[in-house]
């Protein structure tokens, strides 16, 4: 499941090029390639932070990280912030234990996204004019 | 079917049994099984009965044929023997059909006076039900006409396939053939042990057929065609075991109101091995004397009778004849039997008893192939190994100073009573030696790679960290020890001396033992090794000079033998002093005292046997096809299963997670022809053991999986690059992962233990 651009429910503020990817209940391969798919297409259409929602999500396996990884790669290779968010305690050792953690911000909730988004907001003024 | 009502002997309890069914004990199991194939209709193809010598095979089928007589109404039992009486093919068959008929018609009947008279075949067919008229008349006429006919071999297969014929007509019946290897006998042109084997595996009626177990099957297979004998289940008749063979001596005394004491039961039992013909033949000569078996004197005395004259040196006698007729061949071979059985290992040379007995090719191969089916003997290309049976060595003595020796009588039975009275006590305390020994051989075969505690191979290490603790402390202190040893696979263990006889000289049989097995799999030459262990006697710590003594000796069987790697383990009842522990560890051999043994037994889980109650209560199990995300349906299982032990989540986590992993290691790795994964969890009082098996290609892990989750800094932007983590995962998260290759596949078993 992927939110538009410009629509992360949890009201991010002033940034044009946020997306919402859902992870889904379980992230392996099938799963995993249609989050980076996704990711993918937004990174493409200019999305400057992506937002990985794991809420509701049980399990994740070693090729579910592993595609992980290349969608983190991918985000860092165009300059894009990554946020996990909502991802459960077990998941977060799992990620922590396989190096993602290292490689994405993690928030707990809505509030902790809007904040993330506020302190990734950089000003107009910056923005290469 | 029969109206009538069973006559008087019917209802009694024997029929063709020869000691009533109350006497009859330590063949319960096997009589269940045999009866279990009368019912018309039950899903099975027939037995096979590989019996030891004398081992009361033929009660066994007569007791079964009673029982299903008296139960009417199903399937006729019927009964019949091959007897050393029998001259031809053609005659046994022509008996067997005869018998057939009667047996039949007795049961149908509920008659048994049948069998007290002898009606011929034309006689019987007057007394069938009208039901079966037609074709037991049609079959006698068929026979009449073929025995006219002059075709041995088809008037043969005809005699042996009435029960086919008389099922077709619904008379169904269990036929059970007795002493079936002494079809080999018999004279004619067809092969009756293969006409047999013919008949009972292509008939829809159930054969039961028994023999010696050295000679039944080869009878049965010398035919130009192949019997398929996968259909038929097998059944193994040995002599009783102590238990049962006491009961039987103690119901037969009683019955023949013989006074027996628990003293003389035993060194009787133990005499005769738990050989029920031996034993009945003891009692019943005590009956027969009105003797008492009330003390060693009185069983000797009687034993010594029955050995030198009674029905046991009958049986010895009528078996030697069998073996070799000629009175001078005869001789000569006690003679060579008995100085044979002097030998270490009771072995001699082939080539020793040809020059012996003077005989060439066929004859000495023929007389070598009957000691070997009575188990007499048993020999190969280029030994002869004497049977170690106490009566039969004490039988070979007697007749020797007899026979060859020509001793007079009165002085051989003289000695032989008083050898045999000063012989009861060692008798018995070889018994009690026997019962009181470790039985390393049945330990060795449960290790199973298993780990234990190191402490408990090394008795040094053993006695410094818990000499002195209270048990408690000591099982807390094994499971918190962190040095395991992994054991091997056993995959046979037998005496020392079977490798090595002269060991017999410094030990008993049983308290040495030689187990093969494997350290790891895959089974390779570089995996394989040999321990050798051995009880040493002491009252206190072992010191070093015993200790060097017994492992030269380990070490010189390991040498005769040409075991390559060989681990010596001395076990001791109070261990080993600081100096003797020293050289076991110079010589890189394990020292156990007794006390560390019962701990490694209470640690080694027993094999694992599914049809136990207790694994069905502890244990699950669950298949699951590869692909379309079934771990999932695995992982909420072994929630499940975990919750109830009370895990904490996060390990309930950790536990699903691996088992994931497992799972699509078993997919992705095995080539598996099945797609299929098998899983155990096995729940512990402090651990949840998961077990999941594939079958296909047994990859090793591969080398970059023994190394350290690489913690994402993996760059090469490849996912491909990232992927093989699996086993690592499993590793980290669980608390002992092993990864083994089985017969065909692989095998990864995962332990977490439960922490509160």
């Amino acid at each position: 499941m992927i939110e538009p651009c410009n629509n992360y429910q949890g009201g991010a503020r002033g940034s044009g090029d946020i997306a919402v990817v859902y992870a889904g209940d379980y992230v392996n391969k099938l799963s995993g390639e249609r989050i980076e798919r996704e990711c993918r297409n937004k990174l493409d259409a200019g999305c400057r932070t992506l937002i990985i929602n794991f809420k509701g999500t049980e399990l994740v396996n070693s090729i579910g990280v592993s595609i992980l990884l290349g969608v983190i790669d991918a985000a860092e290779e165009t300059g894009a912030h990554i946020v996990f968010a909502e991802v459960n305690r077990h998941t977060i050792k799992l990620f922590d234990l396989l190096g993602l953690t290292r490689h994405v911000a993690l928030a707990d909730n809505e509030d902790a996204v809007n904040k993330m988004l506020a302190e990734f907001a950089v000003p107009p003024a910056n923005q290469g004019h | 079917m029969p109206t009538e009502k069973p006559n008087d002997r019917a209802r009694g309890k024997r029929i063709l049994g020869r000691i009533a069914p109350a006497d009859f004990v330590g063949r319960s199991a096997a009589l269940r099984r045999i009866t279990s194939l009368a019912p018309h209709g039950a899903e099975q193809g027939g037995m096979l009965v590989l019996a030891a010598p004398s081992a009361g095979t033929s009660e066994l089928l007569r007791q079964a044929y009673d029982q299903l007589f008296q139960q009417r109404g199903g399937s006729s039992p019927i009964y019949f023997a091959l007897s050393r009486n029998d001259q031809t093919v053609i005659g046994a068959a022509r008996r067997f059909l005869h018998t057939f008929l009667l047996q039949l018609i007795a049961h149908r009947r509920g008659d048994t006076m049948l069998f007290d008279a002898t009606p011929t075949l034309h006689e019987l067919n007057e007394l069938v039900a009208p039901s079966d008229y037609e074709w037991v008349e049609r079959l006698v006429q068929a026979y009449e006409r073929g025995r006219e006919g002059g075709d041995e071999r088809a008037l043969v297969r005809l005699c042996l396939s009435a029960p086919q014929q008389a099922a077709a007509r619904g008379a169904h019946s269990l036929v059970m053939l007795d002493d079936v290897h002494l079809a080999e006998h018999l004279k004619g042109e067809t092969n009756l042990g293969a006409e047999i084997a013919r008949a009972s595996t292509n008939a829809e009626v159930p054969f039961v057929l028994a023999g010696l177990r050295r000679r039944l099957l080869d009878v049965m297979n010398e035919s130009e065609e192949r019997v398929p004998f996968d259909g038929l289940a097998t059944l193994h008749l040995e002599d009783l075991t102590n238990d049962d063979a006491r009961l039987l001596v103690e119901r037969l005394a009683r019955t023949l109101r013989v006074p027996l004491s628990d003293e003389t039961r035993d060194l009787a039992v133990q005499q005769f091995a738990g050989n029920p013909f031996c034993l009945t033949a003891l009692v019943q000569a005590a009956q027969a004397s009105g003797a008492s078996l009330q003390s060693f004197r009185d069983c000797q005395q009687l034993y010594v009778d029955e050995l030198m004259g009674g029905r046991i040196n009958r049986r010895f006698n009528a078996l030697l004849e069998e073996i070799s007729p000629p009175v001078a061949t005869r001789r000569s071979l006690i003679r060579v039997l008995h100085e044979s059985a002097g030998n270490i290992g009771g072995k001699s040379p082939v080539e020793a008893w040809r020059r012996r007995l003077n005989l060439e090719g066929a004859e000495l191969e023929r007389i070598m192939r009957g000691l070997h089916v009575y188990e007499l003997a048993s020999f190969n290309s280029t030994y002869v190994e004497i049977g170690t049976g106490l009566v039969w060595r004490e039988y070979l003595a007697a007749n020797y100073r007899l026979q060859v020796s020509a001793e007079p009588r009165a002085l051989v039975v003289a000695d032989t009573l008083v050898a045999t009275l000063k012989r009861a006590p060692q008798t018995m305390a070889r018994h009690y030696r026997r019962e009181a020994a470790l039985k390393l051989n049945e330990l060795l075969a449960r290790f199973d790679f298993q780990r234990v505690p190191a402490s408990l191979l090394h008795y040094d290490r053993f006695r410094r960290m818990y000499k002195g603790v209270s048990g408690e402390e000591v099982a807390a202190g094994l499971d918190a020890e962190t040095d395991l040893v992994r054991l091997p696979q056993i995959v046979h263990a037998a005496s020392g001396a079977s490798f090595h006889p002269p060991l017999l000289l410094v030990t008993d049989e049983e308290r040495c033992v030689v187990a093969h097995g494997f350290d790891a799999t895959p089974y390779t030459d570089a995996n394989a090794v040999v321990w050798v262990a051995a009880e040493v006697e002491s009252k206190m710590e072992v010191g070093r000079a015993l200790t060097e003594v017994w492992c030269e000796r380990l070490t010189q069987l390991a040498h005769a033998c040409g075991f390559s790697r060989a681990r010596l383990w001395l076990v001791s009842p109070e261990g080993f002093s600081a100096d003797a522990s020293e050289l076991l560890n110079e010589r890189e051999a394990f020292g156990s005292s007794r006390q560390q043994l019962e701990l490694l037994t209470t640690r080694i889980r027993p094999e694992e046997r599914a049809d136990t109650a207790s694994a069905a209560l502890d244990e699950f199990e669950m298949v699951i096809p590869m692909g379309g995300d079934t771990e999932l349906i695995a992982a909420h299982t072994v929630e499940q299963i975990a919750r109830r032990l009370e895990f904490q989540p996060d390990a309930i986590n950790q536990i699903k997670t691996a088992l994931v992993e497992a799972c699509i290691n078993a997919s992705e790795h095995s080539l598996s022809p099945d797609r299929k994964i098998y899983q155990r969890f096995r729940v512990e009082s402090d651990k949840l053991v998961v077990t999941v098996s594939s079958r296909g290609v047994a990859l090793t892990p591969p080398a970059s999986q023994n190394n350290e989750i690489s913690n994402g800094n993996d760059t090469n932007g490849s996912t491909k690059g990232r992927r093989g983590w699996g086993l690592k995962l499993i590793r980290t998260l669980m608390d002992e992962v092993e990864f083994e290759r089985v017969d065909d596949g692989t095998r990864l078993r995962m332990t977490k233990y439960l922490r509160k």
